[in-house]
């Protein structure tokens, strides 16, 4: 057993190749990776030498993001949406990732009725059947209609199906301030995706701020200054029986412009705080104990 | 005071949204036609039109129609199967073939986009699991698609009669792990199926999950792999046909005649609730269902 099992990293947090990105989490230890539709589509072997190269990885995808304001909209701009998604199952389902992160809708166009976008939702959903892909859809902390998790669980139980969940992302709850106790009103079944990271500012009053501090000055969990509420977090969601990945979504200018494996050994280090400081995970047993089993 | 009799009792109304009326046609994909053709025939399906354009043969016995695809394009979906022959499609008759299809899209269907040759049938589909795909034919009626498409073969009947009344029962389809929930959720909202209680079953192979058409006129059973297949990660797919017969014992009788042999284990043998034939081609079987009222 790996001692990182469970948490991942995003390909998001480093520069250089997938190729390299994928080596560099590797050796850190990591047995699974989110990824990015940019990953794929800009290789330059094109998508299928990308796909290639993730199942080559042996590393287990994730998740694969990022499906952006779908949700609410009407007439030819849903159906320009509706191709949209398609293409992203289809690439999600090459890659052999199981979950497609879907962000709520930052577009005035949209409609803010959440039963429509609960219907949408389902529909992006039923589209996914067939590849037997989930949907997390995720609060975006400048999201127009959506911008808390309890909303996003909401939407999630009105389109009532069961490949739609949530996706949950520590810096978007610590960004827009939702008090943690609704963590309890959730099904820990349909919590598809966990994404975590910290950031330095105390405050993000405004829907700008939030923008550029996800964009480029997230940090690691144990790195920031919610330490204490991102551990809240994670004991909360272990306590109502969350058992799914973590995946770190760290974007950080910063981070783009260092070695790949020093990024890689910082992201190690906070999956170690995860694992052993704050969910005080027993250690694996010995090798001995299973060997007669098998 | 009004003399209308009240609603006394809540019994939910099925709806059927796209008028769902039984099943036109099942459609296997193959590369070897002849031995396909040679294992139905045997299961009392009779050749009796040729497609005017493709390499596709319609059999018939009673009220079922079979397709055979041997058609380049649609025949290499079974090389995904070591070549073995595959469901590939299933038709429902609806009421209204275009207005099916569009609802089906619009609730989160992904289209098959038409092949049709000129003066061909253009039959609308959606994807379905796996390679197969689901097809709306509402011109059953008045008159056959196949009329249309289809050239009868001279001197063949084209209306052969079912053996021991057999009529098509259902559609039994693999799924992955952990995969009823979202199988249910997309027959319940894109063709109105409904949950069959686990309680109720027909025929000697009850696993897994089990809904019914709204139209009534046939089941579809979902199986998802035993736990301790791990290492079962066979693509999904429909998997074997039902067939209804009101006296499963002299269907059995009949088709033995004529050369098809049965599943004989302690667990597993033909007896009055149904029986299953052994797989023809490596993938090819047919499961028979004792059925109280069966069409004849």
């Amino acid at each position: 057993m790996n001692l990182l099992n469970g948490f991942g990293m995003d390909t998001i947090t480093m520069a250089g190749t997938l190729e390299a990105k994928l080596a560099a989490m590797k050796q850190a230890g990591f047995s699974q990776v989110m990824l990015m539709a940019r990953d794929l589509v800009t290789h330059p072997g094109g998508v299928p030498a990308a796909v290639k190269a993730v199942r080559d990885s042996g590393l287990r995808p994730t998740g694969f993001q990022v499906l952006r304001d779908f949700e609410g909209l009407s007439d030819h701009l849903h159906d320009y949406k509706v191709d949209i998604a398609k293409s992203m199952l289809q690439m999600c389902a090459a890659t052999g990732s199981k979950v497609l992160l879907a962000c709520s809708s930052t577009s005035r166009h949209a409609s803010d009725d959440l039963d429509h976008i609960a219907r949408d939702l389902k529909k992006l959903a039923m589209l996914a059947v067939p590849f037997g892909i989930n949907i997390a859809y995720e609060a975006l902390s400048w999201g127009r209609t959506v911008n808390e998790f309890p909303t996003s669980w909401d939407v999630v139980c009105r389109a009532d199906c069961p490949n739609l969940g949530i996706g949950l992302d520590s810096f978007h709850i610590f960004a827009a301030n939702t008090p943690l106790d609704a963590i309890e009103d959730l099904d820990p079944n349909k919590i598809f995706l966990v994404q975590l990271s910290d950031f330095m500012w105390h405050e993000t009053p405004t829907f700008e701020e939030r923008m550029t501090t996800a964009r480029t000055f997230r940090v690691f969990p144990g790195e920031g200054v919610h330490s204490e509420a991102l551990a809240d977090l994670v004991l909360r969601l272990e306590h109502i029986g969350y058992r799914g990945d973590y995946s770190f979504e760290v974007f950080n200018d910063d981070y783009q412009q260092l070695p790949l494996e020093t990024v890689a050994e910082r992201a190690r280090k906070s999956a170690m705080w995860l694992h052993e400081d704050v969910l005080h995970r027993a250690m694996p047993l010995p090798d001995w104990t299973t060997t007669h089993l098998r | 005071m009004t003399l209308k009799p009240a609603h006394r009792e809540a019994i939910p109304e099925m709806p059927n949204r796209l008028g769902i009326e039984g099943i036109e046609f099942i459609e296997y994909a193959t590369s070897r036609p002849q031995a396909l053709g040679q294992v139905l025939e045997n299961m009392g399906f009779k050749p009796v039109a040729r497609h005017r354009s493709r390499e596709v043969t319609l059999y018939r016995q009673g009220g079922m129609n079979l397709v055979v695809n041997a058609s380049p394009d649609d025949a290499r979906v079974s090389g995904s199967h070591d070549g073995q022959p595959v469901i590939s499609a299933v038709a429902f008759r609806v009421r209204d073939a275009l207005k099916a299809h569009s609802r089906c899209l619009e609730l989160g269907a992904w289209t098959v986009q038409s092949h049709a040759q000129a003066m061909e049938l253009h039959i609308p589909a959606i994807h379905g699991p796996g390679s197969s795909r689901f097809y709306f034919v509402d011109r059953w009626q008045e008159f056959s698609i196949y009329d249309i498409d289809f050239k009868p073969i001279p001197t063949v009947d084209q209306h052969p009669a079912a053996i021991a009344y057999m009529n098509y029962f259902g559609v039994v389809q693999y799924i992955g792990a952990g995969r009823s929930a979202d199988w249910l959720a997309y027959y319940e909202h894109m063709f109105d199926f409904s949950f069959v209680p686990d309680d109720q079953r027909f025929g000697i192979l009850p696993k897994g999950k089990l809904m019914k058409s709204p139209c009534g006129q046939f089941l579809w059973q979902l199986i998802e792999p035993d736990p301790w297949m791990d290492a079962d990660e066979s693509p999904e797919c429909l998997q074997r046909i039902g067939l209804g017969a009101t006296d499963v014992g002299a269907a059995v009788k009949a088709l033995k005649e004529r050369g098809v042999e049965f599943v004989e284990s302690t667990q597993l043998h033909p007896e009055d609730r149904g029986a299953l034939t052994r797989s023809a081609l490596g993938s090819v079987s047919f499961e028979l269902v004792h059925q109280d009222n069966a069409k004849a």
